[in-house]
């Protein structure tokens, strides 16, 4: 890039203005010159013969040289920035004719793209939108986004309250999810209060909020509720210098507006992370540029992708995005699936059912392709991931 | 590539970004010059005709002092005009490709795509691709507002699309005019990939004089705008030729074709391939080719599965939620279309903790049912309860040391 760089800024110094240092003098330098030259001609023109008209006339055609030659500069500049930039990005993208331009993919692109605009809190835009678009999103769907970014709002500026209100309405539905949220939200309120007590005893204050609010969760957060009550014994201003330091980190407030944004749009059925941008980071992220490459050897090789319903080639994902279990089986390289499941043998390996039943002797037996272990298939059970 | 920026791949985006207001610059370059000929010109010839008039001495003092004040504005106005171009195009222009560039020399610089840093990038990539969608479909209300609310104006091609909105509305309003201008702006470019646009623009300007019968302009249009086509087009001159004996309402095949009303949105395609050709647009929106390429990359038989659906995979889309039941009408409708990913090896995720297990984590089977979870998920659900373990899909409770251990190989 900066080879690039480089080539503008040949390109800026020839064509600033006023103009800077150059071998060549600058367009209009040779113009101011030429101007000059025709007014003092003009001004003496009484004595203007052939031989003064005709050295008028040779400047003139001097200048225009000079401004010729400094317009070929410019131009060969120009040349070799477009060349940088073919160099730097060499690829067309490729064309995939007709994709997403169907009348459904439309209305789920608008679809998408309203949410995405809503779920990023990006509400007047989001509004510009709709009325552009066809999309329809419900009211009460709009409102819930703009209830979330009020209650996290409120949570930015250390007030837990609306967020409490929502957590103990669906408290069902975080509890089947085990979510800590609840009992985060009291955490950190507590921790807040501790800090802000004065020594050096904590005040009753404290200790009323942990009986009133803590208790609940001594069940199912029975260490950290421990940790909690403890580290009141230290000084609110010693508590980062203690083994409870992390109980003073500003993360323990800060991770409360991502896990509540979790957990917000998971009982509006939708993801942890912002789905457009996920799919978009992919794409742009050198999936394409993967696709597109194995497209092109397998064309050199006038080898044709047959199988078009699915990919040619292993997009590596991060492990953030790994969302459901893939079992290939190690002996047949074949996804499993209902009819094919994954089977586990007494040993602990699992192979695909169909490679099972291949690898099974007329007894029944099977040698585990694994280990030593020999194990009757009739034994191997079922797994679900 | 878990974490590393993968800068190759992302660039095989930016062509266009790059190529736009290169084009743009070289347009501009292009108008200097043509002011610097015309202008030029003008005084070279003037003092042509003095210096004759010089030698045969028939010149009078008043013409010479009258020629010379003419090529001082001549030379005062290239001046201004110049300068004028260089504030109002030359500098910005070239200010957006540093900026643009610059842009582009941020991402090589990143580590990580965990990077602060990265993760701005690549929402404002994300924007700049939404605007550009938008602007691609008639939506530039929303594509002037994100561009003015993220401020990434230099980073988006509004100016481009606002004139592809003008050209294609003078065509879709019956007129060739603004195209034509288009495309002598573009002449050498055009020339060079042997785009043939000008060529259909002046036909069916000429196809236009035959309708309304008048055929004497269209006669002479023909000879005066197809002359240069002669060598590669003959065949359709001809044809076109024909169609002086043919009125509007002729039911023969080729001549109906061509009178034909729909021939205008032909024209409006071609216009659009043309212009998203000369600046390296891909024909399609940029956002969908990422979409293209991320949803394969994720799409799996399970997105469409009820019992394996995930609520975080952007390809199942909805569905599972309890509050509001999207079933498949955004992302997971659009990943109909595109191929699934392929998999040479296993992945398993935890269930409960949505972890990959691997040796460190290894999967756990309950004996009973063969329901997998992850050793962490399960020494930490144990610790709560005495050592016992609970499926949370079936329901079956067993001993944390009975769980037996699953050899993904």
């Amino acid at each position: 890039m900066d080879a690039l760089l480089k080539e503008l800024s040949k390109l800026e110094t020839l064509t600033a203005q006023p103009p800077g240092k150059n071998k060549t003098p600058s367009i209009s330098d040779s113009l101011d010159d030429l101007i000059a030259t025709l007014q003092s001609a003009k001004a003496d023109v009484n004595s203007i013969d052939e031989g003064s008209w005709n050295s008028l006339a040779q400047t003139i055609e001097a200048r225009k040289k000079d401004i010729d030659d400094r317009q070929k500069e410019i131009y060969s500049a120009t040349a070799k920035l477009g060349k940088a930039v073919e160099k730097k990005f060499p690829a067309n993208l490729p064309s995939y004719p007709n994709l997403f331009e169907s009348d459904h993919a439309i209305a789920a692109l608008e679809r998408t793209i309203a949410l995405h605009l809503l779920r990023t809190g990006q509400f007047d835009t989001a509004h510009t939108f709709l009325e552009e678009s066809n999309a329809d999103i419900p009211l009460e769907l709009r409102s819930q986004f703009i209830e979330l970014y009020r209650i996290l709002k409120a949570l930015r500026n250390e007030d837990i309250g609306p967020a409490l209100l929502w957590a103990r309405r669906h408290r069902a539905f975080l509890q089947s999810r085990g979510s800590p949220l609840e009992f985060y939200l009291h955490r950190s309120q507590y921790i807040r209060l501790f800090l802000t007590s004065d020594p050096p005893n904590p005040p009753p204050l404290v200790i009323s909020y942990a009986q009133a609010e803590l208790t609940p969760f001594f069940h199912d957060h029975q260490a950290e509720f421990q940790r909690l009550l403890t580290c009141v014994i230290y000084r609110p201003s010693e508590l980062k210098n203690s083994p409870y330091a992390d109980m003073a980190s500003p993360s323990l407030h800060l991770e409360l507006e991502p896990l509540f944004a979790k957990e917000y749009c998971a009982s509006l059925g939708m993801s942890r992370q912002v789905p457009l941008r996920v799919v978009a980071d992919i794409g742009g992220g050198g999936a394409l540029a993967k696709i597109e490459k194995c497209r092109r050897v397998l064309r050199e090789r006038k080898n044709e992708w047959i199988q078009r319903d699915e990919l040619p080639i292993e997009i590596n994902l991060p492990p953030e995005n790994r969302y459901h279990s893939i079992f290939t089986c190690p002996v047949s390289k074949e996804q499993s699936t209902e009819h094919n499941p994954p089977m586990m043998m007494l040993c602990g390996h699992v192979v695909a059912k169909d490679s099972l039943q291949k690898l099974a002797k007329s007894s029944g037996r099977v040698k585990c392709p694994y280990c030593p272990t020999e194990s009757l298939s009739s034994a191997a059970i079922q797994v679900h991931f | 590539m878990t974490s590393k920026v993968d800068v190759e791949g992302a660039f095989l985006f930016e062509q266009p970004f790059a190529r736009v207001p290169y084009e743009n610059y070289r347009k501009v370059f292009r108008s200097s010059q043509k002011h610097l000929e015309r202008e030029y010109g003008a005084i070279q010839s003037a003092a042509e005709d003095v210096s004759t008039s010089v030698k045969t001495g028939t010149v009078k003092r008043d013409e010479i002092a009258s020629a010379i004040n003419e090529m001082i504005s001549r030379m005062e106005m290239l001046k201004r005009k110049l300068s004028d171009l260089h504030d109002s195009a030359g500098k910005p222009t070239q200010d957006v490709i540093r900026e643009r560039l610059q842009h582009m020399a941020t991402l090589e610089n990143f580590n990580s795509t965990t990077q602060v840093e990265y993760t701005e990038w690549a929402d404002q990539r994300l924007d700049r691709w939404l605007v550009d969608w938008c602007l691609r479909h008639g939506k530039e209300k929303t594509a002037r507002r994100i561009a003015r609310e993220k401020d990434i104006e230099v980073l988006v091609d509004l100016d481009l699309f606002s004139d592809i909105r003008r050209i294609e509305g003078a065509l879709s309003e019956h007129s060739c005019t603004e195209a034509l201008a288009w495309c002598s702006e573009n002449k050498a470019s055009l020339r060079k990939v042997k785009n043939t646009l000008e060529f259909e623009l002046r036909l069916q300007e000429y196809i236009e004089l035959c309708r309304s019968n008048k055929k004497l302009e269209a006669i002479s249009y023909l000879r005066k705008h197809f002359i240069s086509w002669w060598d590669t087009h003959l065949v359709h001159i001809q044809q076109a030729s024909g169609l002086l004996a043919f009125s509007s309402e002729t039911t023969c095949r080729p001549y109906m074709r061509l009178y034909d009303p729909l021939r205008w949105n032909t024209l409006i395609e071609s216009f659009r391939r043309s212009i998203y050709t000369l600046n390296t647009l891909p024909s399609e929106p940029l956002l969908n080719l990422a979409l293209y390429a991320g949803l394969a990359s994720l799409k799996l038989p399970a997105c469409y599965e009820h019992s394996t659906k995930n609520v975080d995979c952007p390809v199942c889309d909805g569905e599972t939620g309890s509050g509001f039941a999207v079933q498949g009408m955004g992302l997971g409708k659009l990943a109909e279309e595109v191929p699934s990913s392929y998999h040479a090896n296993s992945t398993i995720v935890c269930y409960i903790t949505k972890k990959i297990m691997d040796a460190d984590n290894m999967p756990m089977a309950f004996p009973s049912n063969g329901y997998v979870y992850s050793r962490e998920a399960m020494e930490e659900m144990a610790a709560r309860n005495n050592g016992i373990v609970t499926c949370p899909r079936t329901g079956v409770s067993c001993s944390f040391t009975e769980l037996r251990k699953v050899f993904i190989s």
